[in-house]
């Protein structure tokens, strides 16, 4: 259950950027990622461990009855529960003069990448969104010709001060791209 | 404004913009009042079709519209415990101080009232309508009042019958509850530019046509004028259940060249249909206080309306004639209204409203209310739950037992996500020139 977990409680955000210039392009990228606690990684194998020992007493019996199938389904909770999140990294990554870049690294090693060309973006804003049981900050960006909403760092959801800088930089280098055009 | 006296309000209610109706409209108003005032006031509704999560309204009013679902009558679905997240979210994150709920028939402020004394926040509940003591309905209404009421700060009531009935059904002290009564706009509400003439009257029924509102009534009534009174014409806005009542009326006694009927009128054309009549005629059969009334007032009409709950409370008596919900009654104060419509100068009777109602007046009020909802002392729960064993030998245990699971689940929640993770909400200044930069 994500929603419970904030990223400031047990788990702590750290937010770097790399700037780079290559020949006639500048790279900005802003990364917001998660530092594995061992207590958080002891406790998530713990789940995992006890789920696999339920499922082989499940196996073992002779009988299903009601109980086993509750302790089941505590066990299962508790699991998902205490679960690490599976997310490594979240970053944007700006590329001035193409568009931008919005990353998911996760701690398997894969990585989604999705891009935004800077011909579809009208605007980046900072964004409430509420759910019925919290309400929290996302960078979000208004697309042409789309009615939805494109949000960023949906799986961390940092808290507002990370990502005030990087909204600053998204709309300074979209502003400076319509400064030199007009 | 000093940071002390400022308030941070959190207005909630099921029933908001865009549905529209007079508590809608007094949260709003009020709401408007509030910010002019250096307050800060946030609203909380449930959602509305697609409109769901933050908006801002003029004057920089910001509206979550929270993504639970209504499921009877605009009513959110009760959970009891459902809403404590999202509510603790809210309260933290804007800094709330008070907490004000609106209508006794939305579940949500009750909900938000009873999780905000659990968290220690000052609250104050608006009643707006009267109820009655017999039905079911009202039965287990009353007890849910009973319950959000036993341990507010402070109440208002929209008129000293209102209160009379809230204090009756609830069991709520009197010293606790405030009469403040509604308001109108006065700026949008005035008369015609041209005074009409008196060779032909017209009546204007403006109500939801519904059997609370007396369209029964209405039946019965109209056919009567229009036989004593040939140069008498009615027009009636409103749509409901009971027009097809009016419809045959028309019909059986041939009055469709004398009886308008104009369907639902929105409320931007309410004074439009207001300005073409002399008189207004209010036939509700209960009324805790009638801003329709108000609103002809307003606009320079001449009132008739029944003698019932807080209606004898709003108009001097020069403004308006009382009758009993009676057909014979109603028909001799038309008349009579009809004789005094020569001494009435719609003019006059627009600044005196002026002067009688404004907004403004009700915002200074209830800010007396939210001073003295601060001086309240909160209590720990041990010293509140005493409060709940006098609503009834079952009731009142039961009632602990709920605020005690409250309780114990708000310091859960407390554990799982810890006050300090809640970023507060920076104050946005609204500036004068924005428009510009759009």
């Amino acid at each position: 259950m994500p929603w419970l977990l904030s990223c400031n409680a047990n788990d702590s955000c750290c937010y770097t950027r790399h700037h780079q210039n290559l020949i006639s392009q500048a790279i900005d990228v802003h990364e917001i990622s998660i530092t594995r606690s061992i207590v958080r990684t002891l406790l998530s194998y713990t789940g995992i461990l006890l789920f696999l020992v339920n499922c082989y007493i499940l196996l073992v019996k002779e009988k299903l009855c009601s109980y086993s199938i509750w302790r089941t389904i505590v066990v299962l909770m508790f699991a998902k529960f205490v679960q690490y999140k599976p997310v490594k990294k979240e970053s944007i990554v700006i590329l001035s003069g193409f568009g931008l870049q919005l990353e998911t690294h996760y701690w398997s090693g894969r990585i989604v990448r999705r891009f935004v060309p800077r011909g579809q973006i009208v605007r980046p804003i900072l964004n409430e969104c509420v759910t019925p049981f919290t309400c929290y900050w996302s960078l979000a960006l208004i697309l042409r010709g789309e009615d939805k909403l494109m949000l960023g760092f949906q799986e961390l959801r940092p808290p507002l001060k990370l990502l005030v800088p990087i909204w600053k930089a998204l709309s300074s280098s979209l502003d400076g791209k319509e400064g030199s055009t007009s | 404004m000093d940071e002390l006296k400022r308030h941070r309000i959190l207005m909630v209610s099921d029933f908001f913009y865009p549905n529209f109706g007079g508590v809608e409209s007094h949260i709003y108003c009020l709401s408007q009042c509030l910010i002019q005032l250096g307050h800060k006031v946030v609203v909380m509704t449930h959602a509305y079709g697609n409109r769901s999560g933050v908006r801002y309204m003029t004057g920089g009013l910001k509206v979550y519209y929270i993504p639970w679902r209504p499921f009877f009558m605009q009513n959110t679905l009760p959970t009891l415990y459902g809403t404590l997240p999202i509510i603790r979210t809210i309260l933290i994150r804007e800094r709330i101080s008070v907490v004000h709920g609106h209508q006794a028939f939305s579940t949500l402020c009750h909900e938000a009232l009873m999780h905000a004394r659990t968290m220690g926040y000052k609250s104050v509940f608006t009643d707006h309508s009267l109820y009655g003591f017999a039905d079911v309905g009202s039965i287990h209404m009353n007890k849910v009042l009973q319950f959000t009421l036993a341990d507010i700060d402070q109440a208002i009531c929209v008129s000293h019958t209102s209160k009379e009935n809230t204090v009756l059904r609830s069991g709520i002290a009197p010293e606790m509850v405030f009469v403040i009564p509604n308001a109108v706009d006065t700026a949008m509400f005035t008369p015609a530019p041209k005074r009409l003439s008196y060779d032909e009257i017209v009546i204007v029924v403006i109500s939801r046509l519904v059997y609370r509102k007396g369209a029964d009534l209405l039946v019965e009534v109209i056919p009567e004028v229009c036989r004593l009174h040939p140069n008498v014409r009615f027009v009636i806005g409103g749509d409901g259940l009971k027009r097809v009542r009016l419809e045959e009326m028309r019909e059986k006694y041939s009055l469709q060249d004398r009886v308008e009927m104009l369907g639902a009128v929105p409320h931007a054309r309410v004074r439009s249909v207001l300005v073409s009549g002399h008189i207004f005629l209010n036939s509700s059969l209960t009324e805790a206080f009638c801003i329709a009334i108000l609103e002809a007032a307003s606009c320079g009409l001449l009132t008739v309306s029944t003698r019932v709950g807080g209606v004898p409370e709003v108009l001097p008596d020069d403004m308006i004639v009382l009758a009993e919900p009676t057909p014979a009654d109603m028909v001799h104060a038309i008349t009579k209204a009809i004789l005094l419509l020569p001494n009435i100068n719609p003019f006059a009777m627009h600044d005196r409203m002026k002067g009688l109602y404004s907004w403004h007046d009700v915002a200074k009020r209830t800010e007396v209310v939210y001073d003295r909802a601060l001086l309240c002392s909160g209590g720990s729960l041990l010293q509140r739950l005493p409060r709940y064993l006098n609503c009834g030998a079952w009731a009142g245990k039961l009632f602990c037992l709920v605020m005690i699971i409250n309780f114990l689940l708000w310091q859960l929640l407390q554990l799982l996500q810890p006050s300090k993770s809640i970023e507060e909400v920076p104050d946005f200044l609204m500036l004068e020139n924005q428009d510009k930069e759009i």
